[in-house]
């Protein structure tokens, strides 16, 4: 990661830029790696943004979805996703190193995504109900809730681990709140 | 020489091994209790890994428990940002470090003692509880427990308990088809040990008074409350566990949340006013978990709950607005 950005920083010689392109082409984790700096450079330039993975998943909601362009996602909810995910996560690497760079993690001024809103305000409505109701992975928007849940649970309660394993993504959660 | 070969072949078969003594109920259920005040009454430490979806994240833990009882818990990820969580009994605290930021928080503590007596009543009711042959997980032998949904409203459970503590090793959730949505697993454990109060102390707590200390996540509130919600169709084999108001990280007001459950499986209930922008009707999942959120007259409805799609959904559908609750 270090020599990813290492690289776009132009620190890299030509051999050592060689070989680390030849592994960004071989290397999913990295690539997208590399992809999400890349984001977060537009970012900090204000420049208008597209959120992590965009290619991807604008491919898959179209599949679901025609209708949905924007990404909807509140850049607070990124946080979320983050532990939940791990290391190879590319919303994780893209909130963290947003934050750093905005100094006050806990008040999200410019989101990444371009979805205009705060945990506060109702988020806007980006696409109509779907016909069919297809599951899709939980964004963070619902981390609140989630934490709410888990206290009530008899299996977390049960599974000795689980809760701080849903712990871990707490983190997150508690980071997005406002 | 013949020992070896037995302990051998008893190591390569291990579900075949004892096959003859699996499917004892009683038994099963007896496993289970054993369990259920493990993590939280042993002394341990060790690395697990926790998958969902296509994902693993490894972690590692440390949990003490000292002489009057006190619970000491270390727990940090090894993947990814660093993220460190210690917790003394009811306060957990979130160590940061990338942005140099501590969050404070109290947990309540737990108001569902694992499985009471009456939950387990409500376990072999609603599943059927096998008591399995042994397997092996980071290098303990572990008795496993399998819990079979008895109807498609829940999900399966397969645990492998180690023989002696019984700490849970590993633990699945299996959907509708037997597939594991969500899993943790020990890679690596050590049972025991005397208590030492550095290791479960964060390895920032040196420079920590240079970081921003969030406590806001201290001012929870809740209160018991008759939410004037009510399920016209409640699904089978779940009660309703507790009904309260609370505050909600984000709301202004209280929102009503109400817990059903199947003395495993647990589904929550938020009810809040609609926000002035209708959101979309949506189903997500978060491991095993389901969420669902619909508009239901003036108020926003979220219903989630580590069950199949389908009974968060049922649910949803058959929440109704009866009393004068404010």
């Amino acid at each position: 990661m270090d020599k990813i950005s290492a690289l776009m920083d132009g620190e890299l010689d030509e051999r050592q830029s060689r070989q680390l392109f030849s592994r960004l082409k071989q290397d999913q984790e990295l690539l997208q790696c590399w992809r999400t700096f890349h984001l977060i450079g537009d970012a900090l330039r204000g420049e208008r943004a597209l959120s992590d993975d965009f290619d991807r998943r604008l491919g898959s909601r179209l599949l679901s979805e025609p209708t949905v362009l924007a990404p909807r996602r509140s850049t607070a909810r990124h946080i979320t996703a983050y532990a939940l995910s791990a290391a190879a996560s590319l919303s994780a690497v893209a909130w963290v190193g947003w934050v750093a760079f905005s100094g006050n993690p806990l008040v999200p001024q410019s989101p990444i995504a371009q979805a205009p809103s705060t945990p506060n305000t109702p988020r806007p409505v980006t696409s109509p109900p779907p016909t069919q109701m297809t599951s899709i992975p939980s964004d963070g928007r619902m981390n609140e809730y989630l934490i709410a849940h888990q206290e009530f649970s008899p299996s977390t309660a049960i599974q000795g681990v689980a809760p701080y394993i849903r712990g871990v993504s707490d983190t997150q959660m508690v980071t997005g709140r406002q | 020489m013949k020992a070896a070969w037995l302990i051998l072949l008893f190591l390569a078969f291990p579900a075949t091994g004892l096959a003859a003594e699996q499917d004892d109920p009683e038994d099963g259920l007896s496993w289970l209790k054993k369990m259920a005040s493990a993590s939280r009454r042993l002394n341990y430490s060790g690395t697990f890994v926790h998958r969902h979806a296509d994902q693993a994240e490894t972690s590692r833990i440390v949990h003490y428990v000292n002489a009057a009882g006190g619970e000491f818990e270390k727990l940090e990820t090894l993947d990814g940002t660093a993220r460190e969580i210690i917790r003394t009994n009811d306060q957990v605290t979130y160590y940061l470090p990338d942005t140099k930021t501590v969050i404070i928080e109290k947990r309540v503590p737990r108001r569902i003692p694992a499985l009471q007596p009456e939950q387990l009543a409500d376990v072999s009711q609603n599943y059927l509880v096998r008591k399995r042959g042994m397997d092996r997980v980071a290098g303990f032998g572990c008795r496993e427990v399998v819990l079979e949904p008895r109807d498609n409203l829940r999900y399966g459970y397969q645990f492998c308990i180690e023989a002696g503590s019984g700490l849970p090793l590993r633990a699945r959730t299996l959907n509708e088809d037997k597939k594991p949505i969500e899993s943790f697993a020990f890679t690596d454990l050590k049972i025991g040990g005397r208590f030492n109060r550095d290791k479960v102390k964060s390895r920032y707590a040196a420079e920590v008074r240079h970081w921003k200390i969030d406590r806001s996540a201290l001012a929870v509130a809740e209160v018991p409350a008759d939410t004037g919600w009510v399920l016209i169709q409640q699904p089978p084999g779940f009660r309703k566990l507790m009904e309260l108001k609370r505050s909600l990280a984000g709301r202004a007001g209280a929102v009503s949340h109400i817990v059903y459950s199947d003395g495993l499986a647990a589904v929550s209930v938020f009810i809040e006013p609609l926000p002035k922008i209708l959101p979309a009707r949506s189903l997500s999942h978060q491991g095993a978990v389901n969420i669902y959120t619909r508009a239901v007259a003036d108020y926003l409805v979220t219903v989630l709950g580590e069950t199949p799609a389908a009974t968060v959904m049922q649910i949803a559908n058959s929440l109704e607005f009866r009393g004068a609750a404010k």
